[in-house]
């Protein structure tokens, strides 16, 4: 029997792509999405956690300043610092930022708008537990939905994350003034990973190329080599 | 007349010797407070409600129909969808990021309070000229304003129409249509059920916004109106999705006896209009009332129009409940009232009544005006321009280039971009279609929903104007090959008390209950928005429809456009009448003697979804759309709009009148693109169906090329570069509004 990993899906009383990452989740076999309540304090048997989209708190503030100091978050970085997968999706990736999780701050658009639009995009870094199916250089379409997307940080920590290889993701063409084209950024040890595309949006597709489920089903592939590699230790 | 009565509420004097004579007395001041909201435009249809008897809201599928917040109409064996569509025109011209956005939120109540869970949302928005730095401002601000709410609260703003004409400079249209999913056996209704209730208030507190909202959209403006900003509402999302979800879950749980939002005339209708469907009383403590301001009067509490708030009527076992449900989801809630057995409406603040009056009087005995009618005289325009049918004098690449410059011809995507149109991935059909498709994850089907609000046709002629738009709808929804199952509108007009602007509305009324009644379209919900007038000058006719129309299959769907090369491209459809009245062209050239405005081929269209379907199942089709705004060639121009290079060449047969061909948007035709090897099987479909067909090109990469012969049978030639004619489409709206600083 094919081992059922449990993945959180942490909801602040603003998330809205809560229901779409569920169900995204779901499409793939071996994942079995849960929900984590935002005053949530333990992380019981959870294999990784996902910070889906929204307005976590209204954002009428900074975008994610508030829910990075609820008492759900002192469990993801605990969760994040045992190297376990995190993943923070748009909204998500803004709170992980905000709370220190990953570095940089997202600003809001050169354009000063909300933008909803396909963006092509280029996987750079393939070893993180998100994007384990991909080859570098992989071409992708995902759609953003963002005002505060625009990634930052200052030159010398720039320098630093190039470095180390911990840009996730590109944009072909810049839409929102962020540094570097950045859209997805991993952390130094590479288990917890930011992006402002919607990868749950393109889980399943009419007309396009379903791109979003890789990440996931990457995910899924990680966590059977992780389970396969804790059990041959055993043995 | 004497100074005492003048009403402090701007009741027409008439009107409150009425009032008098109803109460045998004068009103006091929360009295009168309470009849200027219900008596008013907004509240009371008083001039409309006579004209809407003549729409039928009946139907096999129909589940709710006005009345309630919302229609509901059944769309799948256990589902139904709950819609409607309501202006925040007045609002938004004083405060456009707070108008727009309550406009947004207070349709969203309409439908979660029905117990259905918004998945879409859609806008009609009409403008002035974006040359005036104003306008720009009010558009750009009423877009982010709209954004910043469906964006937050996650439902999917997926599509939409936009217009700019100089006559809506000082009277702005903004429509908003919502709709939700809600299973059958869950529906709730603004009826309560004969029992005892109690008055549970949920949701935001109440501050002085808005007060008298409902009393200013049911007014002109006039210049001395400087400054209304104390009656525009504020709007809050984040509060929104939280009441939405405690609503939802109230529901869910059978909670609540009968729901209301509290909209337009906010604590004192949703009260008075629920007790009044029972035959019931009410009676509200004001000192219950959850306040933001604690000096606020008690006929300020009644009128406020603060956002985010519904009122619930409930068994009292079941209080409890739902206060812990509020409290858990973060939102204020306490109960404020009760049903009582005497039809009265009784406000108290502790102890002290401030107001006792019986229902009826509310409601029932409101006014209710035929006004007078007469027909608009046409006053002839300046013979300044030419026919358009003269021969030669226009040149069609000219005209067509004119038509996309303008941004009522050009791309909407710099609208578009700013909506979130997929949270909640249901979106299957999104902004840049003609439709908004919603999937409903149950039976494979879909809803679509086309929007029509194009007023030129109804300023040629507003019967046949009327009749056009619902016609449009149906064609939209045939491209998709979807089956109209219901519609909502939203009636904008100038000031009723004119003779002319009356006349207008009882014939687009009639031609959209005539349209409607003729296709068997149900009309489930509906809203009017009169005194949409500035300093004596009402704005044309615009009655904006929203059809839904439901797709079996959702597998089926095929998208407006395509980045195929090398695909035939035909039109089916009616074709006997393409006259120009009241299309685009028309708008540009504004001729002194224009075409009638088209005759509809009821027939036809009716056979235009079914022939649709069997295409559509046959899986022949790569791209289809309706022939919309702009006619053939801008239509042409979006089909092929799926890569930046893909033109058409087309060859014609001998065209009597060229214009006519290239530009008419008589409704009830469809653009279709397919593999040439499915031509037989489409065109011998058509033949079934006694539909007109006829291939007339194919795609082509880099090229723009269409070939006819004029009227002498001499050969004509249109040539183009498809890449230049995308640019001018794409830059015509984003060009204006990004060029500021």
């Amino acid at each position: 029997m094919t081992p059922r990993h449990h993945v959180g899906i942490i909801r602040f009383p603003g998330t809205n792509c809560d229901l779409d990452t569920w169900e995204a989740i779901s499409l793939v076999p071996g994942l079995v999405p849960v929900w984590v309540s935002h005053k949530e304090k333990s992380a019981g048997d959870l294999a990784a956690i996902i910070l889906p989209g929204g307005f976590s708190y209204g954002d009428y503030f900074r975008t994610g300043a508030i829910a990075a100091r609820s008492p759900v978050m002192d469990l993801v970085g605990d969760f994040a610092q045992k190297g376990h997968p995190v993943l923070g999706i748009c909204n998500g990736f803004q709170i992980l930022a905000e709370a220190g999780i990953l570095p940089g701050t997202l600003l809001p658009n050169s354009k000063r708008t909300f933008l909803c639009q396909e963006e092509s995009l280029v996987i750079e870094n393939c070893r993180t537990p998100f994007t384990t199916l991909f080859d570098p250089g992989t071409p992708v379409t995902l759609p953003i939905a963002h005002q505060e997307g625009r990634f930052f940080i200052d030159p010398d920590r720039l320098q630093d994350i190039e470095k180390k290889g911990q840009v996730l993701l590109r944009y072909l063409s810049n839409p929102n003034g962020s540094l570097r084209e950045i859209a997805g950024l991993t952390n130094v040890t590479g288990n917890v990973v930011g992006l402002m595309p919607h990868p749950e949006r393109r889980a399943s597709s009419l007309f396009g190329r379903p791109d979003g489920l890789l990440f996931f089903q990457s995910l899924a592939l990680y966590l059977e080599r992780q389970s396969l590699r804790t059990l041959s230790e055993a043995h | 007349m004497t100074a005492d009565t003048v009403s402090r509420f701007k009741i027409p004097a008439h009107e409150m010797e009425r009032i008098r004579s109803l109460l045998g007395r004068d009103p006091n001041l929360t009295e009168e407070a309470v009849f200027s909201a219900l008596w008013s435009e907004h509240c009371s249809y008083k001039s409309s409600r006579i004209h809407l008897r003549k729409f039928s809201s009946k139907g096999p599928r129909v589940l709710m129909g006005p009345g309630e917040n919302a229609g509901v109409v059944r769309v799948t064996s256990r589902t139904g969808i709950a819609f409607k569509m309501e202006s925040h025109n007045h609002p938004s011209y004083i405060e456009p990021f707070q108008g727009a956005a309550t406009g947004v939120g207070g349709i969203l109540r309409d439908i979660f309070a029905m117990g259905a869970r918004p998945v879409a949302l859609t806008n009609s928005l009409v403008f002035g000229s974006l040359r005036q730095p104003r306008q720009l401002t009010l558009f750009r601000r009423v877009v982010a304003g709209i954004a910043a709410y469906g964006n937050s609260i996650g439902v999917p703003t997926m599509g939409g129409e936009v217009w700019f004409d100089e006559r809506y400079a000082k009277n702005i249209l903004v429509n908003a249509f919502a709709l939700g999913l809600v299973a059958e056996d869950g529906i709730m209704s603004a009826i309560p059920p004969p029992k005892p209730l109690l008055a549970v208030y949920l949701g935001n507190k109440t501050g002085r916004d808005g007060v008298s909202g409902a009393a200013m959209a049911s007014r002109s403006f006039t210049d001395g109106d400087t400054d209304l900003r104390p009656q525009v509402q504020v709007a809050d999302p984040f509060v929104g999705k939280k009441v939405m979800e405690a609503t939802l879950t109230i529901i869910r749980h059978g909670l609540a006896g009968a729901i209301q939002d509290m909209g337009a005339a906010g604590l004192t209708s949703s009260s008075v209009e629920m007790a009044a469907k029972a035959g019931l009383g009410i009676e509200i403590d004001v000192d219950k009332v959850p306040l933001r301001d604690f000096s606020m009067e008690p006929w300020e509490i009644l009128l406020s129009e603060s956002q985010e708030r519904m009122l619930l009527l409930v068994e009292e076992p079941r209080v409890e409940r739902i206060l812990n449900i509020a409290s858990e989801s973060q939102v204020s809630a306490a109960v404020v009232g009760r049903i009582i057995s005497d039809p009265i409406f009784r406000v108290r603040k502790g102890e002290t009544v401030f107001a006792e009056v019986p229902v009826p009087y509310l409601t029932d005995h409101a006014p209710l005006y035929d006004r007078p009618a007469r027909a608009r005289v046409h006053a002839p325009s300046p013979s300044a321009h030419h026919s358009p049918s003269e021969a030669g004098r226009h040149s069609i690449v000219e005209l067509f280039h004119r038509l996309l410059d303008h941004p009522n011809g050009g791309s909407a995507e710099w609208i578009s971009r700013q909506f979130d149109f997929e949270v909640g991935t249901r979106t299957l059909l999104s902004p840049g279609h003609d439709v908004a498709v919603v999937d409903l994850r149950e039976e494979e089907h879909a809803v679509a929903i086309s929007m029509a609000g194009f007023s030129h046709p109804l300023t040629r002629d507003p019967g046949r104007g009327a009749m056009l738009l619902v016609a449009k709808c149906v064609t939209d929804l045939a491209a998709v090959g979807a089956w109209p199952v219901g519609l909502t509108d939203c009636l904008n007009f100038g000031n009723p008390e004119r003779p002319e602007t009356m006349s207008d509305f009882v014939l687009a009324v009639s031609g959209i209950a005539d349209a409607t009644k003729r296709l068997g379209i149900p009309v489930v919900s509906g809203n009017v928005s009169f005194y949409n007038e500035t300093d004596g000058i009402s704005i044309p006719p615009t009655p904006i429809l929203a059809t839904c129309g439901l797709l079996s299959d959702r597998r089926r769907l095929v998208p407006g456009r395509t980045f195929r090369a090398g695909l035939s491209l035909a039109l089916a459809g009616a074709s006997h009448d393409l006259s120009l009245g009241g299309s685009y062209l028309d708008w540009i050239l504004d001729e002194p003697e224009p075409d009638p405005v088209p005759q509809v081929d009821w027939e036809t269209l009716a056979r235009l979804q079914p022939f649709m379907n069997v295409v559509l199942a046959g899986r022949t089709l790569c791209a289809s759309r309706a022939i919309g705004r702009g006619g053939l060639l801008r239509s042409l121009l979006q089909i092929v709009s799926g890569g930046t290079t893909l033109g058409v060449a087309l060859s014609l047969p001998r065209l009597d009148n060229p214009l006519q061909t290239f530009f008419s948007e008589a409704p009830g035709r469809i653009l279709l693109a397919f593999e040439p090897e499915h031509a037989r099987f489409i065109e011998q479909s058509a033949l079934e169906f006694g539909i007109p067909f006829r291939t007339i090109g194919i795609t082509v990469p880099h090229l723009w090329n269409i070939r006819y012969q004029d009227r002498d049978g001499r050969s004509k030639e249109l040539s183009d570069s498809p890449e230049q004619l995308k640019r001018r489409y794409s830059a015509s709206l984003a060009g204006q509004m990004e060029e500021l600083p």
